[in-house]
């Protein structure tokens, strides 16, 4: 019964090593050694400014993120950070977007990393054993972030650091290969071009805020999230600006468009087969590292939304042992798993830069709005440039959105119109809530009558089928439809509010 | 009847998953292009979670 009644929270221990490799670790992933080709056959080698510039832009909302993170170290991130200045529907807008965004990411390198094994073993890779390699991982990092956030803190660091030196190796390699191109700066579309890629691989950038979600489990928070934080971005600028630049060195400018990873094919050119190797496993690395920090950062959002009665109380639940939200890990890790597993992510996957961008615009509104209304609130930290440096970071993120695909604008729309959804249905109770899922089941049921319909009636042709396995099809349809029908009906004629 | 519910949408979800990468050649028994797969089975996928969510209802109000 003790144990019952204490109520464990999350602990402070992170130090600044673990929270600057979760810094590193949420952006790097899969995606620079495959980002890198696309951009130079818009920017040429002027890719080494573009990629300057995003860190600029990445610095300009990372030293608000610094500010906020020392001023309110809790869980939660940009949502809590939007709570304290907005509240409402702002705060449940912002981390909405943060815990879907975080749940495409970890699915993505998840993904990601199953696509890289057979770089590793050559083996044949049907997209079964890639849902199945993928939601293995997914398991595992679950795992290691219920142990204990120093365990996945410490996991991160190890491959980081790890990767951290592949990457080094990757660079001194290539300055010292003496078959080396010189590098001149050339822009085949001219600034047009330099901007369009600037937008295209600011998407590697993403990702390093992270430490501000992980932030209730930091020690010392007042010094370290600043510090993390904005060493994080600093590491980035440097390393991927470095990274092109010897890539650029190593592989002729027009050699790019037919490399699917850029950088591997570079290794390869500049130390052979050991260099491939070395390489492939950076990447695999760096899927991972992404994916443990984004199961990491979506679980504490979730923790967040649910501490303020968002989401349901069973994920504010903390483990009595490892003092982890594990109910929220678990959940989103199902969600991730069955985004790995169904292959949508290929496509939804786009809606992580949107939402990480939303937030960022979000972020920086927070300060403002707070610099304005609580000047007193204790700032062991303060942006630089007030209010340029935010203002800059709000214009740069919405100006990164004019660029980004229709296509995944489009699936932004759709991801905000499903944030409203959630939010009003959450807002209007739960009995409002269980009678509009009853209406929803009577339309399944309706729709799924009509569908069995019309195969009956021979509108929907089956090639292949045998005439018992349509008999069977129709009968499975027509239970699946009064069922439906059945549990509407009892849902919408619902009086008790049970919640 | 919760529990049938949910346990139609956990089907329909785990079917979605199977017509994704074609087993037994389901692809071509449904005659469902390669192109409309991502449709199917976003259909499938969202009668799969409603179906769950529903059915929860009527099981956590027993």
């Amino acid at each position: 019964m003790e144990r019952l009644r204490e109520k464990p929270g999350l602990k402070r221990e992170l130090g600044l090593l673990h929270a600057t490799m979760i810094g590193i670790g949420g952006a790097i992933s899969a995606g620079v050694f495959v980002m890198l080709g696309y951009a130079v056959s818009l920017a040429g080698t002027t890719v080494v400014i573009a990629l300057v510039l995003c860190g600029i832009i990445n610095l300009f909302t990372m030293c608000s993120y610094a500010e906020l993170g020392a001023a309110l170290p809790k869980a939660g991130g940009e949502y809590t950070f939007a709570k304290v200045a907005y509240g409402g529907f702002v705060s449940f807008f912002t981390g909405w977007f943060e815990w879907i965004s975080n749940m495409f990411f970890a699915a993505l390198s998840a993904v990601g990393f199953a696509y890289m094994i057979p770089y590793i073993i050559p083996i044949n890779m049907p997209l079964t054993i890639v849902a199945i390699l993928a939601i293995t991982v997914i398991v595992i990092f679950a795992a290691i972030n219920i142990r204990g956030v120093k365990e996945a803190g410490t996991a991160e660091a190890i491959m980081i650091i790890i990767l951290l030196v592949i990457l080094i190796a990757y660079i001194f390699g290539g300055i010292s290969n003496p078959k080396t191109e010189t590098f001149q700066l050339y822009a085949p579309e001219g600034f047009l071009g330099v901007v369009r890629a600037t937008a295209y691989i600011f998407a590697v950038y993403l990702g390093a805020e992270a430490v501000a979600v992980a932030q209730a489990e930091i020690k010392n928070p007042s010094k370290t999230i600043p510090r993390s934080i904005l060493l994080s971005a600093g590491v980035l600028i440097i390393l991927y600006t470095v990274i092109a630049y010897v890539t650029l060195r190593i592989v002729p400018i027009e050699s790019f468009s037919g490399e699917s990873a850029p950088i591997i094919f570079a290794a390869e050119q500049a130390m052979g087969k050991l260099g491939t190797g070395i390489l492939v496993i950076a990447g695999t690395i760096a899927a991972l590292s992404s994916l443990n920090t984004s199961i990491m950062a979506q679980s504490r959002v979730a923790y967040a939304l649910s501490r303020d009665g968002y989401f349901p109380k069973a994920l504010l639940q903390v483990h009595h042992k490892f003092s982890t939200p594990h109910i929220a890990v678990v959940v989103g890790s199902i969600f991730t798993a069955v985004l790995a597993a169904t292959g949508v992510i290929n496509f939804v996957g786009y809606a992580t830069d949107f939402g990480f961008i939303i937030g960022f615009a979000l972020v920086n509104l927070s300060l403002m709005k707070l610099r304005k209304e609580k000047p007193l609130l204790n700032r062991p930290f303060k942006v630089p440039l007030y209010p340029f440096t935010p203002i800059a970071g709000i214009v740069t993120s919405l100006f990164l959105l004019i660029f980004i695909d229709p296509g995944v604008l489009s699936l932004g729309i759709v991801l905000c119109v499903l944030a409203v959804l959630a939010y009003y249905i959450r807002m209007v109770g739960y009995l409002r809530f269980r009678v509009a899922f009853g209406g929803i089941s009577l339309g399944l049921g309706g729709f799924t009558a009509i569908l069995t319909y019309l195969i009956a009636k021979g509108f929907m042709p089956f090639i292949d089928a045998s005439p018992i396995m349509i008999t069977a099809i129709i009968f499975i349809l027509l239970f699946a439809s009064i069922i439906q029908i059945i549990a509407g009906i009892l849902n919408v004629t619902a009086k008790s509010n049970t919640f | 009847m919760g529990l049938a519910q949910s346990a139609i949408g956990a089907l329909a979800t785990v079917f979605a998953f199977i017509l994704y990468h074609n087993f037994l050649g389901i692809q071509a028994v449904l005659n469902v292009t390669a192109n409309d797969v991502i449709l199917y089975m976003l259909i499938l996928i969202v009668f799969g979670l409603l179906s769950i969510i529903s059915g929860l209802f009527l099981v956590n109000e027993q």
